[in-house]
């Protein structure tokens, strides 16, 4: 068997017998093989070899094929082009640690609350403490605040019974004169060799 | 094939891809069954014996899950055929660090390719195999993708990662290898 030395019509010979030519080219070729005992056996030949080869190949099971592949994502309106599995991965990963995040910060905020009340209830305890070695008439202990009540950082005139505000205010009757609140005035004063001067 | 057909053809590929892409599961049916049958010839030449519809498998669930990064620059055929070659690749240098190791020579991928011997009964079919199995890796890649699957050059030097006029010179020496095996036979 010898070689056409038409290389051009040697090249198209595969794609002659796959039928994929354009007709202009299909048409030359065709026309060419006719006179050609070269190019005639060539492509006998191609067709021995695509039948041999093709004995031998296993059958593609296609339905399990397509049962193995990414689902699209026709959900979200959005084109599989822009979301592969694995940036959904990624997101889905995102949406996790968000998720214990929130966790975290709900459940840190809960902890934080029932300590706080935990420490007031316990500024409570220790005002009773306090009121209790009060004078005798001071009977109206201050109970307890339980979580109920709110936060209470510590003692005040709330804390105080009829009969010690009666006192306080007795004791303030008895003061002559009273600490003034106003400030200080200040007047400046230069510094100088001989002393302060004032102005 | 002329760029009329070949761009036809990819533009149903790509009009495929796009209904999938919207959530039609039959796209991709069609599109295995474009490419499957190929792409099994292709594994079985590159001396896949056991586990070539694995292969395939692997091929479209690769290209499955990455088709965002396919900007068709090149045909998804030829895309596909790449993915593949990288894979057979992969098996058998996994073969070759296996328990059992196995120089992987030529020799061995004539072997595996003429262990399907047994269902070619015609002898004349048996001598064209014996042929096609007996040509350089790089040969029978090129002369495969063209005589089996009608590939263009220039698809055919993506696949292989090669050139255009170094796989039309692989091309024509195969064929004259062949012709030879064959006269001599």
């Amino acid at each position: 068997m010898t070689d056409c030395p038409n290389g051009e019509m040697r090249d198209l010979l595969p794609e002659y017998a796959h039928g994929v030519l354009g007709a202009e080219d299909t048409a030359r070729v065709a026309a060419h093989v006719a006179a050609c005992d070269d190019c005639r056996a060539e492509l006998a030949l191609i067709g021995r070899v695509r039948e041999s080869v093709t004995l031998g190949v296993p059958r593609t099971n296609v339905a399990a094929i397509v049962g193995a592949l990414p689902a699209p994502r026709a959900a979200s309106g959005k084109p599989a082009l822009y979301a592969s599995p694995r940036r959904d991965v990624a997101w889905k990963t995102w949406q996790y640690a968000a998720a214990a995040g929130l966790v975290l910060a709900v459940g840190s905020g809960v902890v934080w609350q029932r300590t706080s009340v935990g420490t007031g209830a316990r500024f409570a305890d220790s005002s009773q403490v306090r009121t209790s070695p009060a004078p005798a008439e001071t009977t109206h202990a201050t109970a307890p605040l339980t979580p109920e009540d709110g936060i209470t950082f510590g003692g005040g005139l709330s804390d105080l019974s009829l009969n010690d505000l009666q006192a306080l205010l007795g004791q303030m009757d008895s003061l002559k004169t009273l600490p003034s609140t106003d400030p200080q005035s200040v007047t400046p004063v230069i510094a100088s060799n001989e002393g302060g001067k004032t102005l | 094939m002329s760029d009329t057909i070949r761009e036809a053809d990819a533009r149903v590929d790509l009009a495929l891809i796009a209904r999938w892409q919207r959530g039609d599961e039959r796209a991709a049916t069609e599109l295995v069954e474009r490419h499957a049958p190929a792409l099994a010839r292709f594994a079985v030449t590159q001396g896949v014996r056991d586990g070539a519809d694995e292969l395939v498998q692997d091929t479209f669930v690769r290209a499955f899950s990455s088709l965002h990064s396919f900007r068709a620059d090149s045909s998804l055929r030829t895309w596909l055929f790449t993915i593949l070659k990288r894979l057979v690749l992969d098996r058998q240098r996994a073969e070759r660090r296996g328990p059992q190791q196995v120089e992987l020579e030529e020799r061995h991928a004539v072997q595996e390719f003429n262990a399907l011997d047994g269902l070619v009964a015609d002898e004349a079919m048996l001598r064209v195999r014996n042929a096609v199995a007996h040509l350089s890796p790089l040969q029978r890649e090129v002369f495969t993708l063209r005589v089996m699957e009608g590939l263009p050059y220039t698809e055919i030097a993506q696949v292989v990662g090669s050139t255009e006029g170094a796989c039309r010179v692989h091309y024509h020496n195969a064929m004259r290898a062949i012709k030879e095996y064959l006269s001599d036979d």
